[in-house]
């Protein structure tokens, strides 16, 4: 599913966000990817979504090869990959509805069968009772769920979380784990980047560490 | 259908925006629209002031009417010739004798008249330049029939040079004002684009194709642009109604002022919306605190 094949990225004068990382994903893992802030969570996880592009190396992902992607096939490889962030990245002039319909709208779907795909994601992550409720009227792990609804309404096969726990308490950040993990269950592959070691051990499951642009655990 | 969607719902949801953005086109496609406008009517002038430049040929006397009408055929088949028109002795007193009707004493003085019969010719556009009338003028002189020949040297060579300044003055003008307003237009739409760019960021984000992105702001510039041009082109319109009454000689060419306005400031909506959405959209990374 994501091959990343011996790849380095280098920013400014020859500093490494990433060097010599070789990562394979497969059909419904989860894995936490952990490391200090800096570390390169953030580089790999846009490597994957294609965002950036190694120096070194290659990112194979759903059968898309960063090496020979062109610009305009990006949009269709992101259409199987749902993507959150710490910050939410929510719409704030969209209702949590909207928010989530947003996704399917701007590809072309609409009418009943959209309908239905957003209140089946919505009533995944538990927010189907406020789906008329504005994103600055919820706390940080609604929003958060907010955004999960919207990158699983797509059915993507991967789901890349970059700190979806960095603005949200500990009670609420369990509660997102916890969804990642039905999520997973589902059939979907997760790979969550948290600086958070502590809790990616407590929740369990499989975990890479980056330091310093290096994969030291697999 | 989702892109024109979109468009107004970031047109209205985003109406501080929005109003700033119209307001500020607004005055910029304003000032072009004075311009053109000012320009369209500064040409009126200068042809009206070029159609006064003519060749008056004076003839000798008691000539065969004959004579006459040939003389006329030749200087109407003459190059930049457009229109020759004969007048007797008796019109050029009647007309002699009415410029001067202010002042009795010198009608009083004319006992017999003194003026000899000529051909007023009118030249066609293009040969008004001083060094055209010059050379017409010589080759009409080449007739035995004339005793003088006479152009306004002075006043032709006065005109050409004011026009030329006035000319030159206007493209000079309209190129400051045409680039003011595009970079004016341009930026602003920038500020527009730039306060939805958590939008763009979404957009892509879920796998937007480019057009996706891109349409809705096209759109919504196309909407900005067309409201502000007609906004400007309706207080030009004004402008000239209240106006009219003491400048008469101006006139508003609606297809020139109105229709080219409004498809300029659609234009110019859409054109500056398309490289806004662009480089923002270029410039934008998923925004992230980490690496």
């Amino acid at each position: 599913m994501i091959e990343i094949r011996n790849v380095s990225k280098k920013f400014k004068k020859g500093w490494y966000a990433l060097k010599n990382v070789d990562l394979s994903i497969a059909k419904g893992d989860f894995l936490f990817l952990t490391g200090q802030t800096g570390s390169g969570k953030t580089t790999l996880l846009r490597l994957i979504y294609m965002d950036l592009f190694p120096d070194e190396g290659e990112v194979a992902v759903a059968g898309f090869l960063s090496s020979t992607i062109k610009e305009e096939e990006i949009p269709f490889l992101r259409r199987r990959i749902g993507i959150i962030f710490q910050d939410f990245k929510l719409l704030k002039d969209k209702t949590v509805y909207e928010n989530v319909a947003f996704a399917l709208e701007v590809t072309g779907q609409s009418g009943r069968k959209m309908r239905e795909k957003v209140m089946k994601a919505l009533t995944l992550v538990g927010l189907s009772h406020k789906r008329n409720d504005f994103p600055y009227t919820l706390s940080g792990g609604e929003q958060q769920k907010t955004a999960i609804a919207r990158a699983l309404v797509r059915e993507p096969f991967i789901l890349l979380a970059d700190e979806p726990t960095g603005n949200i308490d500990p009670e609420g950040s369990e509660e997102i784990i916890k969804i990642l993990q039905e999520v997973n269950t589902a059939g979907t592959a997760v790979l969550m980047a948290t600086h958070d070691i502590a809790l990616a051990k407590k929740m369990g499951g499989r975990f890479i560490n980056l330091e310093q642009g290096q994969l030291t655990t697999k | 259908m989702f892109s024109l969607r979109e468009a107004l719902i970031g047109l209205k949801r985003n109406g501080v925006m929005t109003f700033i953005a119209i307001g500020i086109m607004f005055f910029s496609l304003f000032l072009l629209g004075a311009f053109l406008w000012g320009t369209f009517n500064l040409f009126g002038i200068i042809n009206l002031a070029r159609e006064k430049v003519e060749i008056n040929a004076f003839l000798r006397e008691n000539l065969p009417e004959k004579q006459v009408e040939e003389l006329e055929g030749k200087l109407m088949s003459m190059v930049g010739v457009e229109r020759v028109e004969y007048v007797s002795k008796e019109e050029a007193l009647d007309k002699f004798q009415e410029e001067i009707k202010d002042a009795p004493s010198l009608l009083e003085a004319i006992k017999t008249n003194p003026l000899p019969p000529s051909f007023s010719i009118k030249l066609k556009d293009g040969f008004t330049s001083p060094e055209k009338v010059e050379e017409i003028s010589e080759k009409i002189n080449i007739f035995d029939e004339f005793i003088a020949v006479e152009y306004g040297k002075s006043w032709i060579k006065r005109l050409d040079r004011v026009v030329k300044i006035l000319f030159l003055f206007d493209i000079l003008l309209g190129i400051v004002i045409s680039f003011a307003s595009v970079f004016v237009v341009s930026n602003t739409i920038r500020l527009t684009v730039l306060a939805r760019k958590r939008t763009i960021e979404v957009m892509k984000l879920v796998g937007a194709t480019e057009k996706t992105v891109h349409t809705p702001f096209i759109l919504a510039g196309a909407i900005e642009g067309g409201v502000a041009a007609a906004m400007s082109a309706g207080l030009l319109y004004l402008i000239y109604q209240l106006t009219s009454k003491f400048f008469v000689e101006f006139s508003f060419p609606h297809n020139f002022i109105t229709i080219g306005t409004i498809a300029f400031g659609i234009t110019l909506g859409m054109i500056g919306s398309k490289l806004a959405v662009k480089t923002t959209s270029k410039e934008m990374r998923f925004e992230s605190t980490d690496v």
